[in-house]
């Protein structure tokens, strides 16, 4: 039985063609980039070629483009970076609740360091309370970053009206975002985004794990935060596989060569998931919004009255993998931060099950998983004490 | 972390599952706060005082349904005497063990049947509503599970000392400042403790 995966954002299968592009950077040209030597010279093209292609997709530079190990990586060059050039001008930060755990752990470390940081609420779909944005922002303030799309609602939040309100700040404010679930997935342009560093990462869009890249914009500083000798990039001195950056050009290219039809195969798979579900699951409710501000990839239901390990544990014995925010299934038994956050009581944060797709799946699939999931769903919840029968 | 095959047996084809119609006796405990909540039904035979039939009801993990189907099973046809012996320890060997953070589920399980039995008993005049002491806290903090080992707190001598007057009851633990279970365990004591009328402020003090 082949496995059914609807785990897309947290990693995805990678593309044959992505595995047959990266093939000679580990056996023939296993080489870092280098000067005047022909091998070096070789890799160095490469890298160019690939930084161009990148760069092209989301309307910046090629030298603005920096391999990282991740999007992970991204975030905290980008985010400390900023924190760390731009100190003498103040030491005001300002992010969300709703913030992917990239973005609140570096909040979280720069706070112990001396900076302040403003957490912004968020409407119970998930986006950011733009009023608080305004009056969040002082003199001292000199970053404001944000998640583009939300890892768990799939929310996409008002890019145009965040930027519109950083421009207007009367001083510059250097802008971060997370764009790892967002890239492959909305079209994204930085020069009308108003970034200034922006992360990306390939194993979401069916490249390799281990690589994303760190979009700057041209002119803007990073303080020093990983220290080394360079090999690839200035930014994460030491080595940055090459084949893996040669992969994530390759899903840069099947991700982008028709990228409406990519989005189109990800919102049909997800408009199929939620009327599927309404139609054959009674008590379930949508986390998140519905329609154009809503990811294509995301789709996030709560299964009232039951709770999320025992279902993803049930869809895992027929082959099914997807994702919970109950605290049983969480290494540190806390129901998931952006339900708490957006309103939802524990109840609906335990039973939330969440489905994110990928180019691989079908239709087909979805309509086994829902069928599936309707049968399990009966039997848990005739076990459930918080379920009344005569509903 | 993986189940064993026991519990995977209990969780997807559990044994005494549903609600009871007349039951002598019910316990709920947990709630969905806590990520978890059990119901036991219980019909006692009055003569012989045996627990003829037992059931139960699950909102919980896998973990949760399979510690709640072992403890019935382990429950059925034994005298409410020979039930107060069964433990969460019991639960746990009967399903070959649970992963450390999911060893409260078969604390909850069989916290439940006791309370279910101690409601029994309590309606049927066989013993009088327990006074609340220091002793009960005590004997609630041997319920709460360390999740990083899946050991309670006070076989690992976490608790450094326990004070109740006035309804005020005062807990020293002994957990280091990085330890990123303290949220959890204090709010384990808080769940277990705040159900009696008796407390009236919980204070837990760590190093």
């Amino acid at each position: 039985m082949n496995r059914i995966y609807m785990d897309n954002c947290v990693t995805s299968q990678p593309a044959p063609e992505v595995l047959a592009a990266m093939q000679t950077y580990f056996t023939e040209k296993y080489w870092f980039p280098g000067s005047f030597i022909s091998t070096g010279e070789e890799i160095n093209t490469v890298i160019e070629q690939t930084k161009q292609q990148i760069s092209h997709v989301i309307n910046a530079k090629p030298n603005e483009i920096h391999f990282t190990s991740g999007g992970t990586l991204a975030n905290n060059i980008a985010i400390k970076g900023l924190a760390t050039a731009y100190s003498e001008r103040g030491n005001h930060i300002i992010c969300s609740v709703v913030d992917y755990p990239d973005l609140l752990t570096n909040a979280a470390f720069l706070e112990n360091s001396g900076f302040e940081v403003t957490y912004l609420n968020a409407d119970s779909d998930g986006f950011i309370d733009l009023n608080e944005l305004k009056s969040a922002i002082r003199p001292t303030t000199i970053m404001f970053m944000t998640t583009i799309v939300n890892h768990v609602l799939g929310t996409i939040q008002s890019m145009q009206e965040i930027r519109e309100i950083l421009d207007h700040a009367g001083h510059k404010i250097y802008f971060h975002a997370d764009a790892c679930q967002a890239f492959g997935k909305i079209p994204l342009d930085v020069q009308a985004l108003g970034v200034d560093t922006l992360a990306i990462s390939a194993h979401k869009i069916h490249g390799p794990q281990g690589v994303g890249a760190l979009y700057k914009k041209t002119g803007v500083k990073l303080g020093q935060i990983i220290h080394g000798v360079k090999r690839v990039e200035e930014l994460q001195p030491g080595g940055i596989n090459i084949a893996l950056i040669a992969g994530f050009t390759e899903a840069v290219e099947i991700t982008f060569s028709d990228f409406q039809q990519t989005q189109k195969h990800l919102r049909d798979l997800s408009d199929h998931l939620i009327k599927k579900m309404e139609e054959t699951i009674p008590e379930i409710e949508l986390n998140g919004p519905r329609g154009e501000k809503r990811a294509p990839h995301n789709v996030n239901f709560t299964i009232n009255y039951i709770e999320g390990e025992a279902i993803t544990m049930m869809l895992d014995m027929q082959g099914i993998t997807v994702a919970t925010g109950s605290a049983c299934a969480s290494q540190g038994l806390k129901p998931n931060y952006i339900l708490m956050a957006v309103g939802k009581n524990h109840m609906q944060s335990h039973g939330s099950m969440k489905f994110t797709f990928g180019r691989y799946n079908t239709n087909e699939e979805i309509d086994f998983v829902v069928e599936k999931l309707a049968e399990i769903t009966i039997s848990l919840r005739k076990r459930s004490p918080l379920y009344k029968s005569d509903k | 972390m993986q189940y064993s095959q026991k519990v995977l047996d209990h969780f997807m084809h559990p044994k005494n599952v549903g609600k009871m119609d007349a039951p002598d006796a019910i316990a709920t405990e947990g709630s969905p706060a806590c990520g978890d909540q059990v119901t036991v039904y219980l019909k006692v035979d009055e003569q012989s005082h045996k627990i003829e039939d037992i059931s139960f009801l699950s909102y919980g993990c896998a973990s949760n349904i399979a510690t709640a189907s072992i403890i019935t099973e382990l429950a059925k046809g034994k005298t409410l005497e020979e039930a107060k012996q069964i433990t969460w320890r019991d639960a746990m060997e009967a399903l070959d063990g649970l992963p450390p953070v999911k060893v409260h589920c078969s604390v909850l399980a069989a916290d439940t049947l006791q309370t279910a039995i101690s409601n029994y008993e309590i309606a049927h005049g066989l013993k009088e509503v327990p006074d609340f002491s220091k002793e009960t806290i005590v004997e609630e903090l041997k319920k709460i599970i360390y999740p990083q080992v899946g050991e309670d707190i006070v076989s690992l001598k976490m608790v450094k000392y326990v004070g109740f007057t006035d309804g005020e009851v005062l807990i020293d633990l002994n957990m280091a400042s990085f330890d990123t279970w303290r949220e959890n365990v204090a709010e384990e004591i808080r769940e277990h403790l705040e159900k009696y009328p008796a407390v009236k402020n919980i204070q837990i003090n760590f190093p």
